[in-house]
Order: structure tokens, then C-alpha cells, then sequence
């Protein structure tokens, strides 16, 4: 089986560089059949380079979302491939290609072009600091062990 | 004589100096605005007269890059805009940021001011230590430098035409706005159909159709190919990794150059579609009714600090700076009234100033901190409001289209508002006809002729005439153009770059060391909407005073102390309102929308507010002006 774990956020923006963060940190114990990358870059790009490559038979996306959780709140699910409305779609196209990083963004735009196999799985955290710079709040930091546990147990057949 | 409201003149030798007698020279008059929203009294009393007479406001304008809000009151009966406010949502604020950072910073900080045009950040602001530093680059590493600005182009301008502003001539938003060109578009045969293949015109709206279209998916498809030609010397893209003062940091072989010129060389074949395609476009739109030339116009106003430097030219110095402006693939310069007045960055340079009396940001020069540089480094006088005077002071408050509403400042050029975009670039190189490179590129002092070399399509002779009437719609076919202006550069540098290869002349950059002492540097690019400058102040080792100055503050600025509006709200109180609509609510304002894009805004520069604990990255709208308050 052919896993690609794939951080989403941005750098140097605390809670909100979870994604990235992991995927660095995640790729040095990458294990068989299993790929980590940082896939921050642009949906639109991550959705060419997907379509070039040979299928994964999972994608599992990690990031940080605010949803007005309670801070350090951690919800893995299995993506059901629900798209907005193409207007919306379009508008997250806008932002995907002027540089706006949100895995909502990956999902919808990764979704419409295609690339993503069929089973798509997510961990997403809720962020407590939003600021800029580097570290984690402690709400996030606190929960760094239980996250990589979601996003390893996500990846299991 | 270049300037005609700042108190410079020039002696016999050229040499700029202040008007003799003048006690205050750069002293204003604030004028105070009376906007119709200001007056709720006459407002209610047009609004309840007058169903036709209605606010139109787009908050956020969508299709844009970052957070750009424009404010409207429309007559919808006489088809006119009777008020516009433009409103740059968010504040930026790297200038507070890399103050007393070591300056080595500013290129990667800085890059980060835009997700879709970083390269262009790093590489001003690679310029700017370069000049404080006092080196050179060699020859391979300018073209380097060049090659990356223009590929970063090719990314830029089918992201604008197909994706941006693109979908707003597409099939869905014609139908529903323009029925009556929708019909005409069914009958008229494309005049490009030869080159794009697309039997009528209706045919290329349908393509352009966003996410079903087949023009919109090539677009897509081409920014991929222009980034892979980014990375191979970059590292990476939006934000390269190889970017340094004095060059770059990667070095490249012959491989790399040919990998690059495979990918470049598409864009000889898609930019003449692309060009044939908006052509077609442009000219139905006028055909069925010329006051489509009135859209978005403007007076021709254009400011460009030029770019793509000749390698053998360019040596960083400040003091030389109106030699290597003018040697460039794209002419410093700046147009007023359509005539060309000065090539000189100098001149260009102490023309330039930033107002904030519309701004939420407090006003410097009553600080005290305001004429630190009274000139340039070559004497040149500067204003107390000029870049290297400046200080970023952020003051959010309420909006108020009388007092302040934006965070945008009201950059101006001798007291004008510019306007600035690829077409800047083309139009002065056009008519200033200085070009020494004229390998692909021809300016004839009213055109651009482009020759392109043979794809799959033949070789051809293409051409861009300065138009007689500027407005939305030639903004978008100059983009068109540009495709293959920039195409053309980068394979001009190509060519020079094998050259110098093959006489082993390959270092890409030179040894430096930040300098303790006292330095000043600019750094006079651009980016794929115009204008870029990042101005720099360093002392012991660290950055004292950073500002950048980018194309979309120009021209989303608010109003300016003299009471004259920025460059989208005067297109948009010149635009006739030609959409076709039944009742006033079925109004979708189109015309409006085809302006604003048509200067293809790029607010990430003004992105990512701060509000003391958090950043606000996206989904940021009026209400960000009292964010500070909203933790």
C-alpha cells in the first residue's frame, strides 16, 4: 500500500505551521510504502504533480484549522470528497494561485482537478496561537504525541 | 523639465536642484474631502428620490490577489459611477519587521510580502544591499537574475488573463451581463482562428469558462511549465532559496540553460494564441459598442523603474544609475499625459513620494524624523515624503471616506497618480526607443515589434502599438502582448548566457560582507503588475529603515492630500455603466469588476494583518480596520 502523508500550513505562523512542521519531522521516519511531504507549496501544482505521479492508495493530509474548536482539538476523518459549488471553487482557485495556504483550499481545488485517490484521510488540529514566529502554543505542544498517533494510525490499512 | 508641481528644476548642466526662494518647499495644503457617504442628509435624500441611485460595494472584490474592498455609489439610470473609494483591507507591515534585522533578511522576509511574486521581492531586495554594499554581479549572474524575473512572468501573466480577469469575458459572465455580445459573438468569426483555432468569438468565451474551459485549463497548465523553468535555478517557487546580494547562489550548466529553454520556447507558440485570442475579444466587445474603449479609462499616466538589467552595464551604483536604467530590456521611465518625460531613474527616484492622510497610518514628517535625507547620494533633492524618509507608523482607525479608509498609502510621482503594470514597461520602452538589445525586440518610438522565433506555429512578426485609448480592455490585450515581450527577454538572455558559457565566464555572484557603517541602497525592479522599489537604510550591521514601495499601492491608493483620486477609483468614476440589465437589482457590476481587474490587483503585498496576538492570513474583509480590537 502507497501512503502519502502530506503536511498543509504555513511557516513561521506558531499553530499554524503544524503541517509543515510535521512533515519534516515525520519524513526522517518514513517507512515502507509510506511518503511524507510538505505540500504546502499550491494546490494547483500539488494537483499536477499528483496526476503525474503513479496512485497512491491513500493521501493523508495534517494541518492546523480554525473552527472555533476548543484549542488543541484534534479530528481525524475520512474526506468524502464533497466539493463547493463551482463559483466557490473558483474563488479558492483565486486564492490557491495568489498564495493563500489553507488545507480547506487543498481539498477543494486538489478535489476539482484531480490527483487525490480515492481514500483521502485528514487530521486537522484546532490552532490556539495564530500569531507569527516559530513554537507552538502550549494547547498544541501538549498534543504533538496524540497528533502523530491520528496521523500514523491514518495511514494503517 | 521634467517636474511640474514639485519645486525642482535642473541648471544648464542637467543637474537637479530646488527652486531658488521657495521657504517650504515641499509644503501642501491638505484639501477636504466631501464624499456623497459623508453627507447622509443629500445621500438619503438621492437614494429615496432616486431608486436608480444606489451604493455598490464589493467586499472583498473576488478574482484579486489579498484583500482589496471598493466602495461605490452608481447611477444606474445615466449609467454613471458618481462616487469610488478603493480600500486596501489589510496592513502589510514588513517594514516594521525587518527593522534592525540583519539586512541579509530583508530578501527572504521580504519575498514573503507576496505568495504569487516572491522572486520579485528577493531580487529587488537583493539589489538594494548590492547597491549599500557597494558590489557588483558579474555578467552570468544579471542574466541569471534576468532569466528568473522573466520566467516568473510567464507564471504571472496567463495566471491574470485566464484565471483572474479572464473569467469576467467568459461565456456565463457574458450571458448574463452582455446578452446582446453573447448573440453577436455566436455569428462573428475569429479574425485568429488560424493561430487559437477557435471557429467564433463565442467559441473563446466558452473556452474561457473558469474550471470547464479549455483556455483556463491551458493557463493552468502553462504556470506549471513556467515554474518548472523557475525551479531549475531558483530552488523553488513562489519564495526562491538562491536569491543573494551581488547575484545568485546556484550554479548552472549547460543543462539547466537548455531544460530552461525547452520550457521558454512554449511561450513563443501560446503567447501568440494568447495574443490572437484576446484580440478577437477586445475587438467584438468594441465593434458592438465603442464605449467599451471607456471602461476603466484613465489619464496615461504610467511610472516604471524599468528591469532586466544589461549584463554588461549594470555595476549596483546608485551615482550610475541613469546610464544602467536606460540599458535595460524594459526602459526606466515615466509618461504623463501620454508624452514621455524622463528616462533618468534619478529623476524617476526624487519624484517619488507616499501620503497618508487617507491612510491608518500616522504621518511622519511632523514627528520630527521627516527630512533626514534632504538629497539622494548623488545630491539629487528628495521630499520629506520620499521613500528613504519615510517611517511606517500604523494608526488603525475607524473608516471614514472623509478622513482615512485604507491601508494603502497615496504613493504619487511629482504630485500625480500613476498607474503601473507590464504595459508601464512596454510603453516607455516603445516610445523611448533607447532599447540596445534589439535581437527580438524592436521599439520604434510608438510600437513594440516582437519577432518570434518558430514553435509549432511559423515564426512570426508580431507588433504592440501604444493605443490611442486607454482603458480596461487594452490593459488586458498589453498583458496578452507581454507574454511574448517577456518570452523574448528571456530567451535574448539565454542566448547571452550560452555566450558567456561558452567563454567560460560563469560565476554567478562575488564574495561580500555586510558593511558596519552607515549605507543607503534602492533596489529598482518590478514585479508582473508594475512598479517595485524597496528602499534601504542600514547602520551597524542591521537594517535600520526598509520600504517598499509596490505596484498595487500605487494603484489602489486612496485619495491624496490634494483631494485627487488613486488609479482604480479614477477608472472606475470614468467607466460607463454598459452592462445590460432589466431592474436596478439584477445589476451585477460588471464594468466596475472588468476595471478593477484590468489592473490586476495584487494585495498579498498588503496582506496578513497583525493584531497583537493573532495574523489574519485570508477571509479578511471591511471590518479588519478595527481587527486590533478583535482579539
Amino acid at each position: 500500500m502507497r501512503v502519502l502523508i502530506g503536511g498543509v500550513g504555513y511557516r513561521n505562523l506558531r499553530d499554524h505551521s503544524l503541517g509543515p512542521w510535521l512533515a519534516d519531522r515525520l519524513s526522517a521516519q518514513a517507512r515502507d510504502g509510506i511518503e511524507v511531504e510538505d505540500v504546502s507549496y499550491h494546490p494547483i501544482g500539488l494537483s499536477q504533480n499528483l496526476q503525474e505521479r503513479p496512485v497512491y492508495d491513500r493521501v493523508v493530509l495534517v494541518g492546523a484549522v480554525a473552527r472555533g474548536r476548543q484549542p488543541g482539538t484534534i479530528v481525524a476523518y475520512r474526506w468524502r470528497g464533497e466539493l463547493p459549488a463551482p463559483a466557490e471553487v473558483q474563488a479558492r482557485v483565486a486564492e490557491a494561485v495568489t498564495g493563500v495556504i489553507s488545507l480547506d483550499n487543498l481539498l477543494a481545488v486538489v478535489g476539482t482537478f484531480g490527483g487525490f485517490p480515492g481514500d483521502v484521510r485528514v487530521v486537522e488540529v484546532e490552532p490556539a496561537d495564530e500569531g507569527w514566529g516559530e513554537g507552538f502554543s502550549p494547547q498544541l505542544l501538549s498534543k504533538v504525541a496524540e497528533i502523530e498517533e491520528a496521523v500514523w494510525s491514518s495511514t494503517l490499512p | 523639465m521634467c517636474f511640474k508641481n514639485l519645486p525642482v528644476e535642473f541648471d544648464e548642466q542637467g543637474k537637479a536642484r530646488l527652486k531658488q526662494g521657495v521657504t517650504d518647499p515641499y509644503a501642501y495644503q491638505v484639501r477636504e474631502l466631501t464624499p456623497l457617504d459623508q453627507d447622509e442628509q443629500r445621500l438619503s435624500q438621492l437614494l429615496a428620490r432616486n431608486g436608480h441611485i444606489r451604493r455598490a460595494d464589493f467586499d472583498p472584490v473576488t478574482r484579486v490577489a489579498g484583500a482589496l474592498a471598493f466602495h461605490t455609489v452608481v447611477d444606474l439610470e445615466n449609467r454613471r459611477v458618481l462616487e469610488t473609494d478603493s480600500m486596501a483591507t489589510l496592513f502589510r507591515g514588513y517594514e516594521v519587521i525587518l527593522k534592525g534585522r540583519d539586512p541579509r533578511d530583508a530578501i527572504f522576509i521580504s519575498s514573503r510580502a507576496c505568495g504569487v511574486c516572491g522572486g520579485v521581492h528577493a531580487t529587488t531586495s537583493a539589489m538594494a544591499l548590492e547597491m549599500a554594499f557597494g558590489i557588483r554581479p558579474p555578467p552570468m549572474g544579471v542574466v541569471a537574475r534576468n532569466l528568473l524575473l522573466s520566467i516568473e512572468y510567464l507564471y504571472d501573466h496567463p495566471l491574470h488573463l485566464f484565471l483572474l480577469a479572464g473569467p469576467d469575458f467568459s461565456e456565463p459572465a457574458v450571458r448574463e451581463t452582455n446578452p446582446e455580445i453573447w448573440e453577436r459573438a455566436q455569428h462573428s468569426p475569429a479574425r485568429g482562428r488560424g493561430v487559437h483555432g477557435f471557429a467564433t468569438v463565442a467559441e473563446i468565451m466558452t473556452a474561457m469558462t473558469p474550471l470547464t474551459g479549455s483556455l483556463y485549463a491551458e493557463a493552468l497548465h502553462m504556470t506549471r511549465v513556467a515554474r518548472e523553468a523557475y525551479v531549475l535555478i531558483g530552488g523553488k517557487y513562489p519564495h526562491p532559496q538562491t536569491i543573494v546580494p551581488g547575484g545568485i547562489s546556484a550554479t548552472i550548466d549547460i543543462s539547466d540553460m537548455n531544460e530552461m529553454m525547452l520550457r521558454i520556447a512554449r511561450f513563443f507558440d501560446y503567447g501568440q494564441k494568447v495574443v490572437a485570442i484576446w484580440n478577437d475579444l477586445v475587438e467584438l466587445f468594441y465593434e458592438v459598442n465603442p464605449r467599451f474603449r471607456e471602461v476603466g479609462r484613465r489619464p496615461m499616466n504610467l511610472v516604471d523603474p524599468g528591469q532586466w538589467d544589461d549584463p554588461f552595464a549594470y555595476d549596483a551604483m546608485y551615482a550610475n544609475a541613469p546610464e544602467w536604467g536606460e540599458r535595460r530590456w524594459a526602459t526606466a521611465g515615466v509618461i504623463v499625459d501620454g508624452e514621455l518625460v524622463t528616462t533618468d531613474l534619478h529623476a524617476l527616484n526624487m519624484g517619488v513620494e507616499e501620503f497618508v492622510e487617507h491612510s491608518f497610518y500616522e504621518e511622519w514628517v511632523g514627528t520630527g524624523n521627516g527630512a533626514r535625507f534632504k538629497t539622494d547620494p548623488a545630491g539629487n533633492p528628495l521630499s520629506p515624503y520620499h521613500p528613504w524618509n519615510k517611517d511606517t507608523i500604523p494608526k488603525p482607525t475607524g473608516t471614514n471616506w472623509k478622513e482615512r479608509y485604507s491601508w494603502s498609502t497615496a504613493p504619487r510621482w511629482d504630485r500625480l497618480a500613476m498607474e503601473t503594470g507590464p504595459y508601464s514597461r512596454m510603453w516607455v520602452t516603445a516610445v523611448a526607443n533607447k532599447l540596445p538589445h534589439r535581437r527580438f525586440i524592436d521599439p520604434t518610438g510608438h510600437s513594440l515589434k516582437l519577432s518570434v522565433p518558430k514553435g509549432a506555429l511559423p515564426a512570426a512578426e508580431m507588433e504592440w502599438e501604444v493605443p490611442g485609448d486607454w482603458g480596461a480592455f487594452e490593459r488586458n490585450r498589453a498583458r496578452a502582448h507581454a507574454i511574448l515581450y517577456t518570452a523574448l527577454i528571456a530567451y535574448d538572455n539565454l542566448l547571452i548566457g550560452l555566450d558567456l558559457m561558452r567563454k567560460g565566464e560563469t560565476g554567478v555572484s562575488v564574495p561580500f560582507e555586510v558593511p558596519k557603517d552607515f549605507r543607503i541602497g534602492v533596489g529598482f525592479w518590478g514585479a508582473g503588475r508594475g512598479y517595485l522599489t524597496h528602499h534601504l537604510v542600514m547602520d551597524k550591521g542591521v537594517v535600520e529603515n526598509y520600504q517598499i514601495l509596490t505596484p498595487s499601492t500605487w494603484m489602489a491608493s486612496p485619495k491624496d492630500p490634494f483631494g485627487n483620486p488613486g488609479p482604480y477609483e479614477e477608472a472606475v468614476a470614468a467607466t460607463p455603466l454598459l452592462e445590460n440589465f432589466e431592474r436596478p437589482e439584477d445589476y451585477k457590476g460588471i464594468d466596475i469588476l472588468r476595471t478593477i481587474r484590468s489592473f490586476d490587483p495584487c494585495m498579498p503585498c498588503t496582506t496578513h494583518v497583525y493584531t497583537g496576538t493573532r495574523v489574519i492570513s485570508r477571509d479578511v474583509v471591511t471590518c479588519a480596520c478595527g481587527a486590533e480590537d478583535d482579539d
